[in-house]
């Protein structure tokens, strides 16, 4: 494969409230890949978001990069002044994020908007811009393009409001576009119809995308390769459908068995995950996942292990040459 | 199957209707939330009820409970009209229906106590001396898994899916019969909302509750539910058993949402084409069938002909006048996106 447009190597990322310190992000590290569709997947709490916002720089107050490094197109962003940032963000990275209603300005028309994002970066007169304005709408597929510029969000619906933000954000071509949880806040068959949408706009100008999502169904759907977060670290990585074929993590495992399976007619009782994931105020010296795994060892507790193999990658005990076999972990290739 | 004898709750042309403000000299619009819903909840059973936002699925359980007043039609619990009792005569009828929300964090008060917020309704009903609801209480957090000194602490101190064993402790208080659980999962992570369902289903068995159980999850409702309504703007579309209604589904809208799902297996043949458009207003619904703004199969007939729910065998109903055409054929194939 190519060389890697983003590269982030141990990213740390603590949010320092009245209660303490909150290890948000403990040391990630990660490659995207020309053209690819990257997946983060966890739960609250697990990093995610916070670590493509960290490489975004857009911390909320209290947020803090500790420690850790993400070169893009060759520049380190964490090392960049506000200026340089500003031309990267919205220019050469997009960003769409989950709640479309919110993202919008409500005073202003979407037309205004879409064309603002073009300006920002580009010298363009009024009429250009309104032109890029119109091909981006009609890119992400919305109808009557040219007229439907001049309204304003709250007389779009949140699906075509996402295809707004999604417009914006791919004003400037981006080489790179991060979409948290675009879905997340629609219905079932306009989730699809913008799954289909990104999908399609990856293929067709060869953008990279990260995708962050709670749902592996989404991942399954959609992306090449998937990072799976828990505890503010990665636990797994691998190809997607390497990832569902062989889960090499007893978290990963978790998370596959907790879904009830559509196709099946069993009615086979669900297999949840017992307790409740760490309080990063104080996360466990060893394994954070070891307190609610049924595989854990004494290990496990003591110490943070690392991750096991190449292309698969496993962050657990198990992995290692000398520990037990377990049925459900599959094995990563050292 | 569980056993199914006699309905505990039946609903016939059920209507809630919301008038909204007007714009000067124009006639108040009119938002058909609920438009005819007919159902027959059996004892013991599981009903899913199923729709995109905006489907009336939510303001369908609030009418039944009586949150909101019907505008026509009649609700009847285990044989009594209920739908125009007034409140007063409804004690026992809001003791035997209760109900789970879907935040956790917004449908308890943050100034009770746990132990406050459990004993409440018993307190309501006038159930026991402050001894025995304490003794109650306690029962209630073992039953719902919950340490025994949660009483004496605040809801902000749990989890998002401890906080929903609170409120599902405080809706089994009464020994209801009717459980309405609105989304109960929907806010919480994938690893606890399966132990959230474990429990409901082990519930169901032990105090032999019937729920109607509203979700836009469609996986889950499959595995929970006994039987599941399709609604679409206001009216159910389709009822089937689960298994029935994703083997065949008849309607082209149960078809679209099912194919719709993302299903956690990258080798899944997955659905052609996403289905186009998004949900009419329902202050303006479309004539004949409700669905033909956005059916691939609509035709003339569809504008003009309202499709009534027909059975189409074996208890199978469907809204739509090419069901029985649906029914032969297959689940559709799913292609890669």
């Amino acid at each position: 494969m190519s060389e890697p447009i983003l590269s982030v190597r141990d990213l740390t990322t603590s949010f320092f409230t009245r209660r303490g310190e909150v290890q948000a992000v403990r040391g990630v590290s990660f490659d995207v890949h020309e053209g690819e569709m990257l997946g983060l997947v966890g739960e609250s709490g697990s990093g995610k978001s916070i670590t493509c916002m960290s490489v975004l720089r857009l911390l909320k107050a209290g947020g803090t990069i500790k420690a850790g490094s993400a070169t893009f197109e060759g520049t380190d962003i964490l090392s960049l002044d506000e200026d340089a940032l500003s031309d990267l963000r919205g220019n050469r990275i997009g960003v769409i994020f989950q709640d479309p209603m919110t993202s919008l300005n409500p005073t202003l028309t979407v037309g205004e908007q879409v064309m603002e994002a073009v300006r920002r970066h580009r010298k363009a007169s009024a009429a250009e811009a309104r032109a890029r304005a119109v091909e981006l709408f009609e890119l992400v597929r919305i109808p009557s393009a040219a007229k439907r510029l001049d309204s304003y969000p709250h007389e779009f619906s949140g699906g075509m409001r996402q295809r707004v933000m999604i417009a914006m954000a791919l004003a400037c071509d981006p080489k790179l576009l991060i979409a948290d949880e675009p879905t997340t806040a629609l219905d079932v068959t306009i989730q699809r119809q913008i799954l289909a949408l990104l999908k399609d706009l990856q293929r067709r100008l060869g953008m990279s995308v990260i995708l962050i999502t709670h749902d592996l169904g989404v991942i399954a759907e959609v992306t090449d390769r998937v990072l799976v977060l828990y505890g503010g670290l990665v636990m797994e990585t691998a190809p997607v459908r390497e990832l569902f074929a062989r889960p090499a993590h007893p978290y990963t495992v978790g998370l596959l068995g907790a879904v009830p399976d559509l196709r099946d007619d069993t009615h086979k009782r669900l297999t949840p995950i017992p307790g409740s994931p760490p309080n990063m105020l104080a996360p466990p010296p060893g394994c954070p996942f070891a307190p609610r795994c049924v595989h854990a060892m004494s290990q496990c507790m003591a110490a943070l292990p690392p991750l096991f193999g190449a292309a698969h990658q496993s962050r657990c005990w198990l992995q290692h040459p000398e520990a037990p076999k377990v049925d459900a972990v599959h094995e990563v290739a050292a | 199957m569980r056993a199914m004898t006699q309905p505990l709750l039946q609903l016939r042309d059920l209507h809630k209707h919301f008038r909204l403000p007007a714009a000067p000299f124009a006639p108040k619009p009119v938002l058909k939330a609920v438009d005819g819903v007919d159902l027959d909840l059996m004892k013991g059973e599981t009903l899913g009820l199923v729709g995109e936002s905006g489907c009336g699925k939510s303001t369908l359980a609030r009418t039944v409970i009586r949150l909101h007043e019907p505008t026509s039609g009649s609700i009847v619990f285990d044989g009594q009209e209920v739908g125009k009792a007034p409140e007063g005569l409804l004690g026992n009828f809001r003791r035997r229906v209760q109900m789970i929300f879907q935040d956790p964090y917004a449908s308890l008060n943050p100034r009770m106590s746990v132990g406050d917020l459990i004993a409440e309704p018993l307190e309501i009903a006038g159930i026991g001396t402050a001894a025995e609801r304490r003794k109650k209480v306690a029962g209630l957090l073992d039953r719902v898994g919950l340490p025994s000194d949660s009483a004496q602490r605040f809801a902000h101190e749990f989890s998002g899916g401890q906080r929903q064993r609170i409120g599902i402790a405080r809706a089994i208080a009464l020994e209801p019969d009717l459980v309405i659980c609105d989304e109960p999962i929907s806010a919480l992570d994938v690893s606890v909302q399966a132990q959230v369902v474990n429990m409901l289903e082990d519930l169901q068995a032990d105090l032999g509750l019937t729920y109607l159980f509203i979700t836009h999850d469609l996986s889950m409702v499959r595995h929970i539910s006994d039987r599941i309504g399709v609604m679409y703007l206001g009216k159910i579309v389709e009822l089937a058993t689960s298994a029935d209604l994703y083997h065949r589904p008849s309607h082209p809208y149960t078809r679209a949402l099912l194919s719709a799902i993302p299903v956690p297996d990258p080798e899944a043949a997955r659905a052609a084409e996403p289905m186009q458009g998004e949900i009419p207003s329902p202050i303006d619904i479309p004539s004949g069938c409700r669905f033909r703004t956005r059916c691939p199969l609509a035709v003339e007939l569809c504008a003009k002909v309202e499709p009534q729910l027909t059975d189409i065998g074996g208890g199978h109903l469907a809204a739509c006048h090419f069901a029985g055409e649906l029914a032969q054929q297959a689940n559709g194939v799913r292609a890669p996106l």
